[in-house]
């Protein structure tokens, strides 16, 4: 246990002292305080009645050597056996059932909060911290920490246990259990010197593990190119080493973890041996009864057991509660972007002031600086420059995704941080770069952003395109499904039902970060128009990377290092022989017919 | 084995007609291993039931009146022997079965492989990488654990069940009646269990599947879900997905709650007891055989406490050595023809009359004839799903077509033999595959033993040398997770220069890279221009200028071919063609 990669830590990580960290899981458990109440006695009551079937069993050959019982007696005893049992067995169902719903509970509250906090987190944090590592915290984090309340219960029990077998030996025979006592840190020593020894080889196996596990997925994604050179004996054999490497490490590993039980078992029967032979002897000498002899036999295992599993269950407790300290660490992280104001419009009309706005990421290097820009309601603005001007950050800005630090930016003549943070987004439009689908049909994913539209109008939407023509290369027209991620269609199909879900939430702004994929000349067209729909019904800010988007835009504003330095059409800025001319050679050249046309002859 | 690609003989036969005797036929290989474990599970047990017997006979030496030293010293003496004995033997038992699980674990994945080398290239363009390495790595190590812990553990403490029944049949006959019963309820309410959890923990696997997915989505798109102002939606689906797994996991641990056996091991104890009781009220056994009777019931708790998981254990293994299985015994569709014709292409490819499937209902191409003439360059083109990349996999013999023939030569594929077409025949596929080495290793893949100045002049004229040379190790750079990445451009050029190597008299190019900057898009034309020189060359491209400077073009739509010809015809006779070349 506890050897989990991709945990490592974050810097929303805090340090819970053991008094916070307790009362944070304690509001967790508190719900669960009735059941958690009935699983302690449940947990006491079995340890207790574990121990005593040794100490029965014991009277009952003491009064067999006395003489021979009745039979009522022997009824009675029997009964009392069974009904002890059934008792266990009762506490154990009672138990074990209510465990589940209290593991379950929890664990359901704990990662449905740590997801909410994750989802209403801002983009500063998302962009910071991996996908799979949230995941892993809302999962893998979430269910060690339920074993922890499993092992809790154990170490409860097994404490139990060995305590009243304890008090049991001490009443029975005290010197003896003294001495019994005594085999216990040779135990324990032995079991912490292993648990070290069974921790290095397993690090080792999961090390040389992962590393198989690598070659292996590489040799398999491999199959089809050595298929297309006729290569497979050399990528074979490749596979064959490390299957190889593999087997004997983990033989190494598996055959080191196998010895700890012979070991610890062998230990114990030669307490055992020991105990027949002094237990045997006290007997004779009229220290102890037969009876007692006999039950410290019987005890041994019962005592000894819970010892070693206490000892050994120390490092899945730390690993349970630094899990809990993890999830709680995502959930109380603090966001960044703050609205001062409430104000729900039904709509507005979308017009975006930049005024003497200063703008910087978190690690401190100043994006936009008393950055000023100003787009009319309706207009479309193409922004570009090299990589790093700062055109993804106005983007980022207008959606409320991050915090600028002063000036102001106004939506509609009003502060963007006076807006009800829901009612503001709910009218802007945002395709992303790599436009993201989620795991549904064309048509869950087209009314993602306005689930009340209808079929019908979702219909009519796509058949402005191209005459609803894309709609055929689906297999199932709107009730495909996309896949997860949209992974089953392709980059071009995922662009337009990307730009469908905007024309379907039909925005007050629309923010565009280009893809740079590249696309059929046949979709792209399709995109085109898809695009120029959106464009004539709302203000866009489109960061550009097509020519002909670019083209299309009312106005381009040219940024460098998060200065606006030109500004206009294309014809107009090309016309300059500015910065906007050196990034059209740079990065739209090619896109022009003009260059298809040299191509042949180069 | 069947028809298969590639083969490679597994070093033992395997039954593969079910999960149970396929992992029989690899232990009986390994049958000296396993025969070791399972003397030593039986030694084990045999070996655990003597201190029970010593107890008994300590104990009637105590109570006999005259107790002797002798016997108790003689009784340790033989309870630490047989101890250490019993340690070797589970020592021997455990060393055995996790040799089993290695060894088997190691030959299994071998054999998986040469079967997945076997399969025909329709076989991996339909698997996901993703699944087969599922069940290379997950499922292969759930037979280990069937091996060990899981038949180590049941077929160890299941021994442990006969020793009530020796020493019961020992001390008296009529002492056999509880351990009979109990065993017979024992598998009885073994198997019912097993039956019903099965499909239980499925729905646990399935819903967690299912809240995963999603969560992760959910959490990758984080911007989109913000966007759109979907996060209390999200929140409140999240929620649903997960009180779904709660459901299912609370219904296991109610299913584990009533396990059964322990119910019965219960019963055992309390009913074994007295009936010895009884046979010593009765005079018939002595006192001490009722303490040697009563620790051997005792051991039953061996089996029924590991049963709960152990037998889930083995019960998972069998079911990913069906999911092995599966993949296994997946028929291949094309076979070597390793007597076919044989001699170096020129290089003409006609279709005649072609139509192809994947599945029966519905058609992938329809009625596909034309013809090219060696040497000639062939742009497809044509929307997601017209059919452009089953056309192309057709010509390397990736696929036979369901009608209609394709002529190499004037040679029918399935004439040829496989080998002589697929060597001189190249794919780059769109997504391109680079192995987690150097550069010139990758480079060299195609032609191993390349020099050096073979990889280097191959990289030239693909247009890579410029910026392999500029990395810090040049060819020596290691590329992938370990190592450098490439843009779609460079890696596309790489796999250039792979297939320059092996000088393919026909190339397939599935091209989906776009440059970012013109510069980049001028040395991949070049690169790209390069390549078709000398050679026939099919180009799946988004590129306007390789579809316009084509010598034959190949408009792709719905699985038919609705143009085809010159840029020159096409611009004359197909509007949607022309409309890609008019600027908006």
């Amino acid at each position: 246990m506890g050897f989990h990669t991709g945990l490592a830590s974050e810097s929303y990580d805090r340090q819970y002292s053991n008094k916070l960290l307790l009362g944070r899981i304690w509001t967790y458990a508190e719900p669960e305080r009735k059941r958690i109440l009935v699983i302690l006695l449940t947990v006491l009551l079995q340890g207790g009645l574990g121990a005593l079937p040794p100490v029965i069993v014991s009277k009952v050959l003491d009064e067999g050597i006395a003489g021979i019982p009745n039979h009522q007696a022997l009824y009675l005893l029997t009964a009392v056996v069974i009904l002890l049992e059934l008792l266990g067995y009762l506490f154990y169902y009672i138990n074990h059932r209510l465990l589940a719903r209290v593991i379950a509970d929890i664990n359901r509250s704990l990662s449905t909060d740590a997801f909410a906090a994750s989802m209403r987190q801002d983009m500063a944090f998302h962009d910071v911290f991996s996908s799979g590592k949230i995941v892993s915290r809302i999962t893998t984090d979430t269910r060690d920490f339920s074993t922890l309340i499993t092992l809790t219960m154990d170490v409860a029990s097994n404490l139990v246990q060995s305590l009243v077998t304890a008090f049991i030996l001490l009443t029975a025979e005290w010197h003896l259990a003294l001495l019994f006592f005594l085999t216990i840190p040779v135990f324990i020593l032995f079991v912490s010197l292993y648990r070290n020894l069974a921790r290095r080889v397993s690090r080792q196996g999961m090390r040389a593990m992962a590393n198989v596990n690598a070659t292996i997925k590489e040799t398999i994604s491999g199959i089809a190119v050595a298929k297309n050179f006729r290569q497979e004996e050399s990528i074979y054999a490749e596979f064959k080493h490390s299957n190889v490497v593999s087997f004997k490490t983990n033989l190494k590993r598996g055959l080191i973890l196998s010895t700890v039980f012979p070991t610890t078992r062998t230990l114990g029967a030669l307490a055992t041996a020991l105990l027949v032979y002094f237990g045997a002897i006290s007997v004779t000498q009229g220290i102890i009864t037969a009876g007692a002899w006999y039950l410290f036999i019987l005890s041994t295992e019962r005592f000894l057991l819970p010892i070693l599993s206490i000892t050994s269950y120390w490092t899945q407790v730390q690993t349970g509660l630094s899990a809990a300290e993890r999830i709680l660490a995502l959930i109380d992280a603090e966001q960044t972007v703050i609205q001062t104001g409430d104000y729900q419009p039904g709509s507005y009309r979308g017009r975006i002031d930049f005024n003497h706005l200063w703008f910087s990421y978190s690690n401190g290097k100043p994006v936009l600086n008393d950055f000023c820009l100003h787009i009319r309601e309706g207009e479309n603005v193409a922004i570009v420059g090299h990589t790093g001007a700062g055109k993804t950050s106005i983007a980022r800005l207008i959606t409320r995704f991050y915090e600028f630090q002063s000036g102001e930016l106004l939506i509609d003549g009003r502060d963007i941080r006076s807006y009800n943070l829901h009612a503001l987004r709910q009218h802007m439009g945002l395709v992303t770069q790599v436009p993201f689908l989620f795991e549904g049909t064309v048509e869950d994913n087209i009314r993602f952003a306005n689930p009340d539209i209808t079929r019908e109008q979702i219909l009519a939407l796509s058949s402005q395109i191209g005459g609803g023509e894309w709609l055929e290369t689906f297999a199932d027209g709107l009730d495909t499904r996309v896949g997860e991620r949209g992974g089953q269609i392709s980059m071009g199909q995922r662009q337009l039902v990307a730009l469908l879900r905007v024309l379907a939430q039909n925005p007050s702004v629309f923010i565009l970060d280009e893809a740079t994929a590249s696309i059929d000349p046949f979709t792209e067209k399709q995109i085109q128009t898809a695009l120029n729909l959106i464009l004539r019904q709302s203000t866009s800010v489109l960061i550009a990377h097509r020519l002909s988007t670019v083209q299309s835009a009312d106005r381009i504003i040219v940024l460098r290092e998060g200065d606006i330095i030109e500004e206009g059409t294309h014809s107009e800025l090309l016309a300059r022989g500015g910065h906007y001319s050196e990034l059209y050679n740079t990065y739209f050249r090619h896109q022009s017919l003009d260059y298809v046309e040299q191509a042949g002859s180069s | 084995m069947g028809i298969s690609e590639f083969s490679i003989p597994f070093r033992y036969k395997t039954s593969r007609s079910s999960p149970f005797t396929w992992l029989l036929s690899h232990t009986l290989h390994h049958w000296a291993v396993f025969l070791a474990a399972l003397i030593g599970a039986i030694g084990n047990a045999a070996f655990a039931a003597i201190p029970a017997v010593q107890f008994g006979i300590v104990f009637t030496n105590l109570t006999s009146g005259a107790p002797d030293k002798a016997v108790f010293l003689r009784a340790a003496l033989i309870i630490t022997y047989t101890q250490i004995v019993r340690g070797l033997f589970q020592l021997m038992r455990n060393f055995g079965f996790e040799s089993t699980a290695q060894l088997i674990e190691r030959d299994v994945r071998d054999e998986f492989y040469i079967s997945l080398l076997g399969k025909s290239m329709t076989f991996h363009a339909l698997q996901s990488v993703g699944d087969l390495m599922a069940r290379a790595t997950n499922d292969i190590r759930e037979v280990n654990f069937l091996f060990s812990p899981g038949i180590n553990m049941v077929f160890g403490s299941l021994n442990f069940l006969f020793i009530p029944l020796v020493i019961g049949w020992e001390i008296n006959p009529a002492l056999l009646l509880t351990p009979v019963l109990f065993i017979l309820s024992y598998f009885l309410s073994i198997a019912g269990y097993l039956k019903k959890l099965r499909p239980v923990t499925s729905r646990v696997r399935s819903s967690f599947g299912l809240m995963n997915s999603r969560l992760a989505e959910a959490i990758d798109g984080v911007e989109t879900v913000k966007a759109a102002a979907q996060e209390e939606n999200e929140i409140e689906l999240f929620r649903q997905n997960i009180q779904a797994y709660r459901n299912v996991s609370v219904e296991q641990g109610d299913m584990e709650a009533r396990f059964l056996p322990l119910l019965l091991l219960a019963l055992a104890m309390g009913f074994g007891l007295l009936h010895a009781l009884l046979l010593f009220q009765q005079g018939t056994i002595p006192l001490g055989n009722v303490i040697k009777y009563f620790s051997a019931l005792a051991l039953l708790s061996f089996p029924t406490n590991t049963s709960i998981h152990s037998y889930s254990q083995i019960s998972l293994g069998i079911a990913s050595a069906r999911r092995l299985l599966s993949i296994m015994n997946t028929e291949n569709n094309l076979d070597q023809n390793d007597s076919g014709f044989s001699q170096p292409l020129r290089g003409e490819v006609v279709f005649q009359d072609v139509s192809f499937s994947y599945d029966a209902h519905k058609t992938a191409l329809r009625n596909i004839s034309f013809r090219v003439h060696p040497g000639q360059t062939v742009a497809i083109v044509g929307q997601t799903g017209s059919g452009k990349t089953t056309l192309a996999r057709l010509i390397n013999r990736t696929y036979d077509p369901d009608k209609g023939l394709v002529l190499i030569d004037g040679v029918a594929l399935p004439a040829w033999k496989l080998d002589t077409l697929r060597s001189q025949i190249s794919i780059i596929e769109q997504d391109i595959f680079l192995f987690s080495k150097s550069i010139h290793d990758n480079i060299a893949f195609s032609k191993p033993g390349a020099s050096r100045a073979e990889v280097e002049s191959a990289a030239q004229k693909a247009q890579a040398h410029a910026f392999i040379t500029a990395l810090p190790e040049g060819y020596g750079t290691i590329i992938g997770e370990r190592g450098v990445t490439l843009s779609g451009g460079q890696r596309q050029r790489i796999a250039l220069a792979r297939a320059f190597l092996t000088d393919p008299k026909i190339l397939i190019l599935d091209d989906s890279t776009s440059a970012i900057d013109s510069q980049t898009e001028d040395e991949i034309q070049r690169a790209i221009k390069a390549a078709s020189e000398g050679r026939t060359t099919f180009i799946i491209t988004h590129r306007l200028s390789q579809i316009r400077w084509a010598d034959l073009i190949i408009v792709m739509r719905r699985g038919t071919i609705s143009d085809i010809g010159t840029h020159a015809d096409l611009m004359r006779s197909s509007a949607s063609y022309r409309n890609i070349f008019t600027e908006t």
